[in-house]
């Protein structure tokens, strides 16, 4: 889909002539190119068309009568504009006079004050009397219109942004407005509380002090406080945010509008969790295991344990770094194990080793969309991932670019997805059988025979050849956003090769604004493998001598071939398949040292040796966004307590066993990393700066060391097991399951617990209702949960969340399961 | 001790909004589309409400009917009823709950099932309209299973003063009429027969000239 | 007489059924219709000078010929709302006549090549929908609606929609989103629904006077038609008068009639022994004008240069037993009830003109206030999203300027009321 073409134009605009794209919006082309702020309340470019309601905006355009709504004129050439004449100034005023009369004038103890759009218009273009002497409304204030959301409908200017936010922007429609006219309020269903991913935003969208953060209220006056930009890593989607902090503590994370990442909006865990950062529960000096329990111990004494054990260990040691770990601390890590310890057991990844052929292919810069990219194209294929638990922010993106360009959305997922209300079409495929779905999709473009594979699929052929036609026929430029759990387990290999066949197929390679993007299942971890956190790959994707994967280490740990494990941000029993294999492992191997900010229950039960974690606002680094933009964290507060660089414990570790890395700051990491990886070329921290660049659109790309080359001759794909009384098992991991979640005092009531997803026919034929306890069990283990009964839910089928502390599903091995009642 | 707001003088000057002061309910979840696994919906209002939906382009445009055929079976638009027509619509109850309390005639709150509008705008108040719903209101007394509303404009200007009883027009309605009236709603009979607008000829003389 | 179009026989039995209303020579406007080209019939509507009926008086044939051609889905809308305090015209028409305006709408319909047409009526109109369902049914029956309509391969589906109560779903975009089953905010314009419409098509949208027109514009062509009335305001045009006055009821008149006529004529004057006081010539929005204005032509012209509108066509006579007071706030309380909230202006000035009215009325406000009140109806006016505010604003404010005396003496009645009486409840 063709982006917008852009012309300058000339206008005027109180008697200076101004150039600025036409048709922008006269309110924006005024302050971005003519230096005038015309005022505005309900305009919000983010959320959508313009709805001129608040009339804040009237100027005078010469030869219309009526004065104009600023945000809602696209500027033309030849406009002649004014914004200060007494006609304007006259409904300016008169505006905020009808606004102030019914607005308390509470500002002292309001928690806007200081940083409201209102008191700001008012200060600048309010009359400054008031002739209203009948008395204002009152109502009881502050109520709860969620548990992270205070609602002051005394404050309320009716601007209706917050409200469109959730219509237009989430579309979750569940804040609505009730009543009409003067008796409009914002409220929600019957009394429910406004509880949605991304509910957070509309505080920061509201122009009043009529929605407010119920973590933040009355914490800090804005003259109490400074901002510090950074970038979220609690999730692949790294959200540009800012912290707001005061005495060294954060505490409010604010969007950092980035359009080409995160458009301005953030979930609500990334807006929360800072809570995380500073309760009693997080490690903040090191641990080390004594007599079964965890002490604190100096950084000497744990350094030297760690140093000792791995020395100890000789070469029988592997590593695994979570999705936190920024880029210097996964390539640190890597030269630990390689050039201190020598061991390239080392992984990043949790569903085995992808050969790096596959592993260069996915990442080819021409065959790379970008998060723009979902916006604009013709089509945007969902495949294998869920993105509002896997990278919330695209999910909203996915929404825009389907409401307001049109874009067709095609959903190709085993769970049913939250965008299926948006798609175009959607095949529903055996949970694992996605090698199968993308082969058969291939196939169906291809014009080849479906049946066998859409049946391996656990699909059927009808609904493969209906999203097929339907990807041929929106238009050439296709993304294809795609889950990296597509690419996990045995047949991970055949699965990619399947995949990029079908770029191949829909000619994505080299085509502008098309192509793939993956989402990967940690937050960094695409960084972390281009920096060579990866058994079978060094820094840049180079060529290394080969080691256990992550399922091999697991493997060899349990059977007492490894001796200790390095696990940096991470908990296995967390983040990796087959949790009982995981839990032999830890208990077998002698020495477990861990990177952590909380005692999950891998590290709490088998670390030996547990350095304190850095939360994402006490880090320096750089990070890899899906779609290949370097981003760069910066330290927005003091590291608590004893907490030291991670980056320092990497290099002191290294040092004291013999080998120094030559990093004495985190900086000198980035730029070594940086000069030994061909395709960064040029990334400087200053290059990267605070909105992040893509290597893949750089000139260093071209560097990037070429792939296996589709098409690929497939095998067939093995057949999706048939349940025969039991259920088909399939796993997601919630955006709420995250430690930080759970240690937030705010999203505490957001940390989920184990429903269990069935049919409602699967439900009756197994006597169970909504809401029913039930037994999971496969192979002697078991998990229990409630039974959710979704009618969206494919007969054949259940779904278990992951990575839970307590009844996670990663404890049962499919493909199939039974459910009983408990 | 806890205040009650409404001996507050301050209070008592502004107008007070029912709703404006409710808090959500926090032991609640969230309000998403109905889950039609987790919403029994009655076939028939199911059968209407989807019959409803073909007639538009778009589904959304039968909010208005559905929330009509809520009403008729439940006497409002109950919290229940307006979920039950978000799943057959996939819509959330908040949305069609922002359509319910936009409109006059799609109730929000438990009424009497006879709704008895009387007009008292402009022409119909020039011609007794108050004194009318007074008088109305006086004779039905707080009867449970009525629904009486002084209601803006209802078209009727040339029976003035007038009301709407079950949607029959009648008028121009005396005060010596209102007992009769108040026992026809009552007793759920035609409403002042003689007086029913259906019947009424054109006031145009030249019309019907011939 | 060629004054009498719309309302011929309206009286005449069962004229609402299909048999009636084809007996008497119904739907021949519609087959001849189909066999013209549709840039002459929207020429015809063009030159027949019809102005819209539903209140802005705008060409209707220019408003049709708005519409881009091309494949796209079009729609015709009927604006059945009728909502403006003072008016029942369109109610008249619908239960009387229903066909009449079928007919236009078909005609309508295939002259701007829109396959889809909706008509949305007031909720409140419970028997006339009933009428114009069972009258949609028969012309579907018959042919006239429905696919390839009278084998000229044209589609015209027709859909009636029950509006739920609220004033502002007769303003055409507040309407629009109404029917797209959303609350009926009014929309920012443009785009204009000729171009952007209901569901983002281009939408011709008219009034039911407006439409059943139509049929006898061709049936006496363009010319006769634009000849009837007066410059810039040709034709009949439905008059519902009402207040007090001796037969309040709905008048077919030649525009350009002498407004005494029709209020002493046609609907008898006020009641014996009184006199009008003011009058709303177009409906209770619409400015009011003082006997001195009685014999002002009743044309769209004559009305706007008085300071006024022609509107709806709704006359609202207010005699001189009334209280000027009374009748502005029960208007203020009017348009406050009915704004949808969307904009500030009209959400909080009408709001708090009613607060300032009420202490009028109770007698605590002084004179200074009448000056507040009329400086915020000048705040309003031309600042608001759509018309709603100015609705409200220009009669209160042309209230308080022509009766400014009235309004003074009622403050220092009620005051001098409320004194006594609290003398007197002081010394009980």
């Amino acid at each position: 889909m063709p982006r917008p073409v852009v012309k300058e134009i000339t206008f005027t605009l109180n008697g200076r002539e101004v150039q600025a794209p036409e048709n922008m919006i006269l309110a924006d082309a005024a302050l971005q190119f003519g230096d005038v702020e015309i005022p505005v309340f309900c305009y919000e470019p983010k959320i959508g068309s313009p709805v001129g309601a608040c009339r804040m905006c009237l100027v005078e355009v010469e030869g219309l009568p009526k004065l104009q709504a600023g945000c809602a004129t696209p500027i033309k050439d030849g406009m002649v504009v004014h914004t200060d004449t007494p006609r304007v100034k006259e409904a300016q005023e008169a505006i905020l006079e009808f606004i102030l009369i019914n607005h308390p004038l509470d500002c002292p103890v309001c928690d806007k004050g200081g940083e409201c759009p209102l008191q700001d218009k008012s200060f600048g273009w309010g009359g400054g009397i008031s002739r209203m002497i009948e008395p204002k409304r009152h109502f009881e204030k502050p109520l709860a219109l969620s548990p992270l959301i205070a609602i002051d409908r005394e404050r309320c200017i009716l601007c209706y942004r917050c409200v469109r936010f959730s219509q237009e922007v989430s579309e979750d429609d569940q804040l609505i407005l009730q009543e009409r006219g003067a008796d409009t309020y914002v409220a929600t269903f019957d009394g429910h509380p406004y509880v949605a991913p991304f509910s957070g935003n509309i505080i920061e969208l509201c122009p009043v002090g009529a929605l407010t953060s119920r973590p933040y209220r009355f914490r800090a006056r804005p003259w109490d406080i400074e901002q510090s930009g950074s970038v979220c890593t609690l999730c692949p989607a790294q959200c540009n945010v800012s912290f707001t902090v005061r005495d060294d503590r954060v505490l409010r994370v604010l969007q950092r509008d980035n359009d080409e990442v995160d458009d301005g909006w953030l979930c609500d865990k990334g807006r929360f969790a800072y809570q995380a950062m500073h309760v009693d529960e997080r490690v903040t000096q090191p641990l080390l295991r004594d007599g079964g329990e965890l002490r604190p111990v100096s950084w000497e004494l744990a350094l030297d344990t760690a140093a000792k054990a791995l020395g100890r260990a000789g070469t029988k040691v592997a590593a695994l770094a979570g999705g936190e770990s920024t880029n210097e601390e996964g390539w640190l890590l890597q030269r630990l194990m390689r050039e201190a310890i020598g061991s390239p057991d080392i992984d990043s990844r949790a569903g085995g080793t992808l050969d790096i052929g596959l592993h260069r292919a996915l990442s080819d810069p021409r065959a790379q969309a970008s998060v723009v990219d979902l916006e604009f194209a013709h089509a945007v294929l969902v495949l294998d991932t869920e993105p509002v638990d896997d990278a919330p922010i695209l999910d909203l993106r996915l929404r825009k670019g389907a409401r307001r360009n049109a874009v067709k959305l095609f959903v190709a997922t085993s769970r049913p997805s939250s965008l299926d209300g948006r798609a175009t079409a959607i095949t529903r495929f055996a949970p694992g059988a996605g090698e199968a779905l993308v082969a058969a999709l291939d196939a169906a473009i291809a014009g080849r025979d479906i049946d066998a594979l859409a049946r391996a699929a656990g699909s059927t052929a009808a609904d493969v050849r209906a999203l097929a036609d339907g990807l041929k026929a929106a238009g050439e430029d296709v993304v294809i956003l795609w889950g990296e759990r597509l690419t996990h387990g045995p047949r991970g290999d055949h699965a990619a090769r399947a995949l990029l066949n079908l770029s191949a197929t829909l000619g994505l390679p080299g085509r502008d604004g098309a192509g793939l993007l993956q989402i990967p299942a940690a937050a960094n971890g695409r960084g972390l493998r281009e920096v060579g956190v990866l058994p079978n790959a060094g820094p840049g994707l180079s060529e290394t001598p080969a080691g256990r994967d992550a399922d091999a280490i697991a493997d060899a740990a349990a059977a007492g071939e490894i001796a200790a494990l390095y696990l940096l941000h991470t908990d296995p029993l967390l983040d990796q398949r087959r949790r009982q294999v995981w839990d032999a492992a830890l208990e077998k191997a002698s020495t477990v040292i861990a990177h952590a900010s909380f005692l999950t229950p891998g590290i709490r039960e088998h670390a030996t040796v547990v350095f304190p974690g850095e939360s994402h606002a006490e880090k320096e680094g750089t990070v890899v966004h899906p779609d290949g933009r370097l981003q760069r964290l910066r330290r927005a507060i003091g590291r608590p307590h004893e907490t030291r660089g991670e980056w320092q414990v990497l290099a002191d570790l290294s040092k004291r066993l013999g080998t120094d890395l030559g990093v004495l700051t985190s900086s000198m990491a980035t730029a070594k990393l940086v000069a030994q990886i061909p395709f960064y070329a040029g990334m400087t921290l200053d290059a990267i700066g605070g909105r992040g660049l893509r290597w893949p659109a750089a000139d260093g790309a071209a560097a990037f060391p070429s792939g296996a080359a589709a098409p690929f001759a497939l095998e067939s794909p093995p057949v999706a097991a048939e349940p025969n009384g039991r259920l088909r098992l399939g796993t997601f991991r919630s955006v709420w399951a995250a430690p930080e979640v759970e240690a937030s005092p705010a999203l505490h009531f957001l940390h989920p617990r184990q429903r269990v997803e069935l049919s409602p026919a699967d439900a009756e034929r197994l006597g169970i209702g909504q809401g029913t306890k039930v037994v999971v069990g496969s192979n002697g283990h078991s998990v229990s949960g409630v039974a959710e009964l979704r009618a969206a839910t494919p007969e054949g089928s259940v779904f278990l969340e992951s990575a839970l502390d307590a009844d996670s599903a990663g404890v049962l091995d499919g493909p199939l399961v039974e459910v009983r009642k408990a | 001790m806890t205040i009650d707001p409404t001996d507050i003088p301050r209070y008592a000057g502004g107008s007070r909004v029912p709703g404006w002061d409710d808090a959500a309910d926090l032991s609640k979840d969230p309000a998403g589309i109905p889950d039609p696994a987790q919403t029994p919906v009655p076939d028939d209002l199911r059968a209407e409400i989807e019959e409803l939906m073909t007639r538009y382009p778009e589904r959304r445009s039968a909010a208005i009917p559905a929330l009509y055929a809520v009403q008729n079976r439940y006497g409002w638009c109950t919290p229940q009823g307006v979920e039950q027509a978000a799943c057959v619509m996939r819509l959330t109850p908040g949305y069609l709950t922002a359509v319910a309390t936009f409109y006059d005639m799609l109730e929000t709150k438990p009424v009497g099932r006879n709704n008895v509008y009387v007009c008292t705008n402009i022409s119909c108040s020039l011609c007794g309209a108050d004194e009318l719903l007074a008088a109305l209101r006086e004779e039905l007394g707080e009867d449970p299973d009525v629904n009486l509303r002084g209601f803006e404009c209802l078209g009727a200007c040339d029976i003035a003063p007038m009301a709407s009883v079950n949607g029959e027009y009648v008028g121009p309605i005396t005060l010596d009429e209102v007992p009769e009236l108040a026992r026809q709603i009552r007793a759920g009979q035609e409403p002042l027969p003689a007086k029913q607008l259906r019947l009424r000829p054109s006031a145009d003389p030249k019309v019907n000239a011939g | 007489m060629t004054d009498i179009l719309l309302f011929k026989d309206i009286d005449e039995p069962d004229l609402h059924t299909l048999p009636v209303y084809e007996r008497r020579g119904g739907y021949h406007q519609l087959r001849a219709a189909l066999g013209t080209p549709r840039d002459q019939l929207i020429a015809s509507l063009k030159g027949s000078g019809l102005r819209g009926r539903g209140g802005a008086g705008f060409s209707m044939g220019m408003k049709a010929s708005f519409l881009p051609q091309g494949t796209m889905q079009k729609y015709v809308v009927v604006n059945a709302d009728e909502s403006e305090p003072g008016t029942f015209k369109d109610r008249e028409l619908m239960q009387k006549n229903p066909h009449q305006l079928i007919e236009g709408i078909v005609i309508a319909a295939y002259a701007v090549d829109a396959t889809k047409s909706f008509i949305y009526i007031r909720g409140e109109y419970v028997h006339q929908a009933d009428v114009l369902d069972a009258a949609i049914a028969e012309a579907y029956a018959a042919g006239h609606l429905g696919e390839n309509v009278h084998g000229s391969g044209f589609d015209c589906s027709l859909v009636l929609h029950r509006g739920a109560g609220a004033y502002i779903c007769g303003e055409e975009t507040g309407l629009l989103d109404s029917l797209e089953g959303k609350r009926g905010n009014p929309r920012l314009k443009p785009p204009f629904p000729a171009n952007q419409g209901l569901f983002q098509g281009p939408t011709l949208i008219n009034n039911v006077e407006t439409l059943s027109t139509i049929p006898h514009i061709l049936e006496l062509g363009f010319e006769t038609y634009a000849a009837i009335g007066v410059k810039n305001s040709s034709g009949t045009k439905l008059v519902s008068v009402s207040g007090n006055v001796r037969h309040p009821g709905n008048f077919e008149i030649e525009l350009g009639m002498k407004s005494r006529d029709i209020i002493y004529g046609l609907a008898g004057g006020p009641p014996e022994g009184r006199e009008v006081k003011f009058w709303f010539p177009g409906g209770s929005s619409s400015p009011v004008l003082t006997p001195d204005d009685l014999d002002l032509p009743y044309d769209f012209d004559s009305l706007a240069q008085s300071g006024s509108m022609l509107g709806s066509g709704a006359i609202i006579v207010v005699d001189d037993s009334q209280s000027v007071v009374d009748v502005c706030l029960k208007l203020a309380k009017f348009y406050a009830h009915e704004s949808c909230g969307k904009c500030t202006p009209c959400r909080e000035g009408t709001n708090w003109t009613v607060k300032m009215l009420r202490r009028v009325q109770d007698g605590t406000a002084t004179p200074m206030d009448l000056d507040i009140m009329a400086s915020v109806q000048e705040r309003i006016i031309g600042n608001c999203l759509c018309v709603l505010g100015d609705a409200m604003a220009m009669p209160v404010g042309s209230m308080i300027a022509k009766f400014r005396g009235e309004f003074e003496q009622h403050i220092e009645t009620a005051r001098a009321a409320n004194e006594a009486q609290a003398l007197s409840g002081a010394l009980a």
